[in-house]
């Protein structure tokens, strides 16, 4: 153990000496709380652009869209169903409503639906939209039964509904949408700063493979399981500081609801360092050199991380992408996390769990069958 | 009878005492080794013995298996066959005590740019369990041994090419090992420097230290070892002091000619007279092995004379170890 403590010591002294490395350590993470700012700070006192596309004209239809443009908070406006992939990723809008054709069939035969809705902003806003329309869906469908799918009687009893007089107090509730997009996205960046800094730390084995001080760390007492479990060790421990630096400065500076018990993200938090490290370790096992290091961080995590959806909601991927993502470990944190947030016990997410330690695990065997392979036969003579 | 029988039995042990005590004069011990990457056999069945306070010298070219023994050595190769008894313990059995007293430079630097020489040293030698100020004074010690008192402080990436070999070396012996195994320290520096690390090398040895020493340059092994052995192609095909080696090649002379114009010379002619066993051609020097009672002089002159080539200077020298390692693999060390 005191070995281990002494590699560490070293590891710590190395790598921490470059300013370069603190900032890219300790500080960098933190930019993901910036960006989540810029792209979350103001919204809550803008409203939410709502992009209409209307396949279904008529009567039922065109109140629907009329009661969207009373509620407060929502600016509709009109679109085409070619436009709509661009309207959101310019940010014209936030969001789309698709008003299908068969929509007010529906509502007349008691079977509402044919609407679909896509947000760039994530879940949190389709969840809000959908509970909004379908509030309001129920109601037509209501008086659709009590009309007997009658469409005259239905139009005389909607046209009452309309006239009725409600006292009514409103209060406007705290927008933990917003919070907890912040939270997503800082924890998006963060997950590839980790995921980068591991590849780093774990470079530092084949740094020293190169420059023969591992021959000479062998050539001593020192075993490769001790040198191995201190370079871990190191690496966890930086993770460890980076996703809580990162955590505590959302809660405590900037009083973000991360929407999930503190405990309970640091958990997945640490699992995913644990990914990390196996992952980093995978890489390095399959690199010869330093530079393909770099051609294989370069080619793994940053594409991995965006399909994941890190950086931009997972709604609006393609479906293939969609697909693509639910191999990626990235994908599951990202998606335990949401899951977290709308209530889920942690109890009820045993099957991500599952996943997230079989992505561990296998990076693991992996990583420990190349090095066992690559130990047999070094470039001695 | 009884008498007898414990006199016997006396005399037995002690006799067995006095075997131990020879045996453990033997820092190291080698018996049958043999590594093979592949089909390619690296080491070839060598069996070869170090005595305590020897500075053993390693010769032979690129590929010999020199390196190869030393991994084996120092634990960082596995072998396919053979033994290794390092201070009377089994390199199987008793790895970590093995390291503990072995003190390892290596051919290539292996240092740490980012860590100042005083952390260099003071890391590797706390990797042998050394703490405190203990582990300080060992530090301090181990730098003012290579010369590099007054900077501690200084980063490696700052030295020059022969201060860095001593950093290197102020690494390895830090921890006061019994065995050093140096293998081509010397390598790319300056004279000065390499007279410096002949020197500590000679002072490790008075402290008593035994060596094992690898190089490419034969003037530093016949300078500083005590015995040498000549390993080519993974086995040793000589073994001995300088004196030993050097009366190996008792039938052949060596024959330096300098000459103002080498380009002009044919080897392939002067190989062909009698008793010429081989030519080499080093810069302006011609150096002609012959075969000792032949008297061929009259010939190499006329030679050179007939095709017209100056000849500066003619030296008929001793043989020395480059000589015996030609004879020997017949290759050139340094062009091997």
């Amino acid at each position: 153990m005191q070995d281990i403590f002494w590699l560490m010591r070293k590891i710590f002294i190395e790598t921490f000496r470059s300013k370069k490395n603190i900032i890219l350590y300790l500080f960098f993470p933190l930019f993901g709380i910036a960006i989540a700012f810029i792209a979350f700070g103001q919204t809550h006192s803008q409203s939410l652009a709502v992009g209409i596309v209307n396949e279904d004209p008529g009567k039922i239809t065109d109140e629907t869209i009329d009661y969207l443009h009373t509620k407060t908070g929502i600016d509709v406006q009109a679109l085409k169903r070619d436009k709509i992939s661009e309207a959101l990723t310019s940010g014209n809008v936030d969001a789309v409503i698709t008003i299908e054709k068969g929509f007010a069939e529906g509502i007349l035969r008691q079977h509402p639906g044919h609407i679909t809705v896509v947000s760039i902003k994530g879940n949190s806003v389709t969840a809000m939209l959908k509970a909004t329309l379908y509030q309001y869906m129920d109601n037509l469908v209501a008086l659709s039964t009590a009309a007997n799918g009658d469409a005259e009687q239905f139009t005389m009893m909607y046209e009452q509904y309309k006239q009725t007089e409600f006292g009514m107090q409103t209060t406007e509730m705290g927008d933990l949408s917003r919070q907890f997009n912040m939270t997503q996205t800082a924890i998006g960046f963060l997950i590839m700063i980790m995921m980068i800094s591991a590849s780093n730390l774990s470079e530092i084995i084949l740094k020293e493979k190169q420059e023969r001080t591992y021959y000479r760390l062998l050539a001593s007492p020192i075993t490769t399981k001790t040198y191995i479990t201190a370079n871990l060790l190191v690496n966890m421990i930086v993770m460890i500081i980076q996703f809580l630096l990162t955590l505590l400065i959302l809660t405590g500076v900037f009083h973000i609801n991360l929407g999930i018990p503190f405990w309970e993200i640091c958990l997945v938090m640490l699992l995913f360092s644990i990914i990390s490290v196996g992952l980093s370790l995978v890489i390095i096992t399959f690199a010869n050199s330093r530079s393909a290091v770099g051609a294989l961080k370069n080619l793994i995590i940053i594409p991995t991380t965006m399909l994941s959806g890190c950086f931009w909601p997972y709604e609006i991927m393609p479906k293939v992408a969609q697909r693509i993502a639910e191999f990626l470990p990235q994908r599951w944190i990202l998606k335990t996390l949401t899951q977290m947030q709308e209530g889920s016990a942690i109890e009820n997410l045993y099957m991500n769990f599952l996943v997230l330690f079989a992505f561990a695990l296998a990076f693991f065997l992996i990583a420990a069958y190349r090095f066992s392979r690559n130990n047999s036969t070094k470039n001695f003579i | 009878m009884h008498l007898q029988k414990c006199v016997s039995f006396f005399i037995l042990k002690m006799i067995r005492l006095c075997m131990k005590r020879v045996e453990s004069v033997n820092i190291l011990e080698i018996q049958d080794l043999t590594k093979k990457f592949g089909d390619f056999i690296a080491v070839d069945h060598m069996s070869l013995s170090v005595a305590e306070g020897e500075i053993f010298g390693f010769l032979g070219s690129n590929g010999a298996g020199k390196s190869t023994t030393i991994h084996m050595i120092t634990g960082l190769l596995r072998k396919n066959k053979g033994t290794i008894i390092v201070l009377g313990k089994n390199s199987e059995k008793s790895a970590t005590f093995i390291k503990r007293n072995i003190g390892m430079v290596p051919q290539e630097l292996a240092i740490y740019e980012d860590l100042t020489a005083y952390e260099n040293v003071h890391f590797f030698a706390g990797l042998y369990g050394m703490r405190g100020k203990k582990l300080h004074e060992r530090t301090v010690e181990a730098l003012k041994f290579v010369g590099l008192e007054g900077k501690e402080k200084i980063y490696p990436r700052n030295f020059s090419g022969g201060m860095k070999r001593r950093l290197n070396i102020a690494c390895a012996i830090a921890h006061r090992p019994k065995l050093i195994i140096m293998d081509e320290p010397t390598v790319g520096i300056d004279p000065q420097s390499r007279k410096y690390i002949l020197d500590s090398v000679r002072k490790l040895n008075a402290m008593g230290c035994t060596i094992i020493y690898t190089s490419h340059y034969m003037e530093e092994v016949e300078e500083i070892c005590t015995r040498i052995a000549i390993i080519d192609h993974g086995k040793i095909i000589a073994e001995g002091t300088k004196e030993q080696l050097k009366s190996l090649i008792t039938d052949s002379k060596l024959i330096v000619v300098d000459v103002k114009s080498p380009e002009a010379v044919d080897l392939a002619a002067i190989q062909a007279i009698q008793g010429v066993s081989n030519v080499q051609l080093d810069d302006q020097t011609i150096q002609i092995h012959t075969e000792l009672g032949v008297n061929n002089l009259n010939h190499l002159i006329a030679h050179f004379i007939q095709n017209g080539i100056e000849i500066r200077s003619l030296d008929e020298r001793e043989p020395n170890l480059e000589t015996v390692f030609l004879t020997l693999t017949g290759r050139n060390l340094r062009d091997a």
